[in-house]
């Protein structure tokens, strides 16, 4: 499935990243192109703490969180690699926020968290869209999970997304004796209650073209001078020239109309 | 995504690869006391002992020895003010044993106690100062209430 693609695309990327603190604040260097600064990858369990210099800080200044545009002209190796630095700095970034909680502390800039969860976002769906290019070119079709109208146990219309069983659908017993001639979809009950949902929907319905026709005719009382055109913007639903000529709509001057 | 759709299990298929993984871990304060060499965690719900393992393996090069879990209930409180019963997230934990030789001390973020004191006098300051604008400005206008103006 749509799955081998990913494996296609990243099978050149391996597995090791670079150790970067405030992570966010690098996008604003790769504009600059003369200086690409990482700090050396120490392999620790201090990576889950910020740098000592930011412990007792109230206020950590970071730059923004990576656009999709910016995403978009990388490389599937980089963005690899920019997952795994993100990932870290978002487990550094929990470590710290529960350390403050338990501490009784405020939790310096917590929008640090929203930023890296924006970037890592913002990374799959740009990895999503190349999949969907390449399964269309390859396939003819997206690639993506299938999605299937179906009547649910209530007898409404549902949305299921397809996924794997391990028996086919018909051997699957459990699946089919719902939808059986006598199964519990096509029984009088299920019927039932798609007869009163539907009277009850159709009831709601007629409440609100009653309701705003009422509404109208109100209104030309109050404003006989009103601009018609905004009027039917406003409910498209009502028939004006209708709601002009009724009893409620006559108000306390010579009729216009 | 559709890289978080993984197809099932069968024998004989190639084994799963996770290319991007959204699972997070977060170290906590080991409570109660620990032997050095163990480190407590707490991680994604959906995280198994191997997950664990190879998460702190391949991605921060930790060496692991051994991987315990739990899954602790979350509370069930009132709410204040309203009164309904609210359930916290339940939590994973996970209890990592690195090899004998290394170990590992939570490290103490939070030092500075004179910082403390005189953060919270300057602050204390700054209250007053503002309460005796406060009164400055609505010497005039006692009747109007205080969120009147800006």
């Amino acid at each position: 499935m749509n799955f081998s693609l990913v494996k296609n695309v990243l099978k050149y990327a391996s597995g090791f990243c670079y150790r970067t603190k405030n992570v966010t604040s690098m996008c604003a260097s790769s504009v600059i192109t003369k200086g690409f600064h990482t700090t050396p990858s120490n392999s620790d369990l201090m990576e889950f703490f910020d740098i000592k210099k930011n412990w007792n800080e109230t206020n950590i200044r970071v730059g923004r969180a990576w656009k999709l545009d910016e995403l978009r002209i990388k490389s599937n190796v980089d963005l690899h690699k920019l997952w795994y630095i993100l990932l870290k700095e978002r487990n550094m970034l929990y470590t710290m926020e529960h350390e403050c909680y338990e501490k009784v502390r405020l939790f310096p800039n917590p929008e640090r968290i929203d930023k890296v969860q924006e970037s890592m976002n913002n990374i799959e769906t740009v990895i999503r869209e190349r999949n969907i290019a390449y399964y269309k070119l390859e396939t003819g079709e997206t690639g993506e999970r299938p999605v299937e109208d179906v009547v649910n146990m209530f007898g409404l219309p549902e949305k299921y997304k397809k996924q794997e069983y391990h028996i086919p659908q018909f051997m699957n017993s459990r699946w089919v004796r719902p939808y059986l001639e006598h199964g519990y979809i096509n029984s009088l009950a299920v019927k039932k209650f798609y007869r009163l949902y539907k009277e009850k929907q159709y009831n709601e319905t007629r409440r609100a073209r009653n309701r705003n026709f009422n509404h109208v005719q109100h209104l030309l009382k109050r404003f006989p001078n009103m601009d018609l055109e905004k009027l039917k913007a406003e409910y498209p639903d009502v028939d004006i020239e209708k709601a002009k000529h009724t009893k409620k709509a006559r108000g306390h001057f010579l009729p216009k109309y | 995504m559709s890289t978080r759709w993984y197809p099932i299990y069968q024998r004989g298929n190639p084994q799963l690869r996770v290319f991007l993984p959204n699972f997070w871990m977060k170290m906590v304060r080991p409570h109660p006391k620990q032997l050095p060499n163990i480190v407590h965690f707490q991680c994604s719900m959906e995280m198994t002992k191997y997950d664990i393992k190879n998460y702190l393996e391949k991605i921060y090069n930790i060496p692991v020895v051994d991987v315990r879990t739990k899954i602790t209930l979350g509370r069930f409180r009132k709410d204040y003010g309203q009164g309904y019963i609210v359930k916290d997230d339940d939590v994973k934990y996970a209890y990592i044993v690195l090899p004998k030789d290394m170990t590992f001390k939570f490290p103490e973020i939070f030092d500075s106690k004179k910082n403390d004191e005189e953060e919270n006098m300057k602050s204390l300051d700054e209250a007053k100062k503002n309460f005796s604008d406060y009164l400055e400005k609505n010497k005039d206008r006692t009747d109007v209430p205080s969120w009147f103006s800006i």
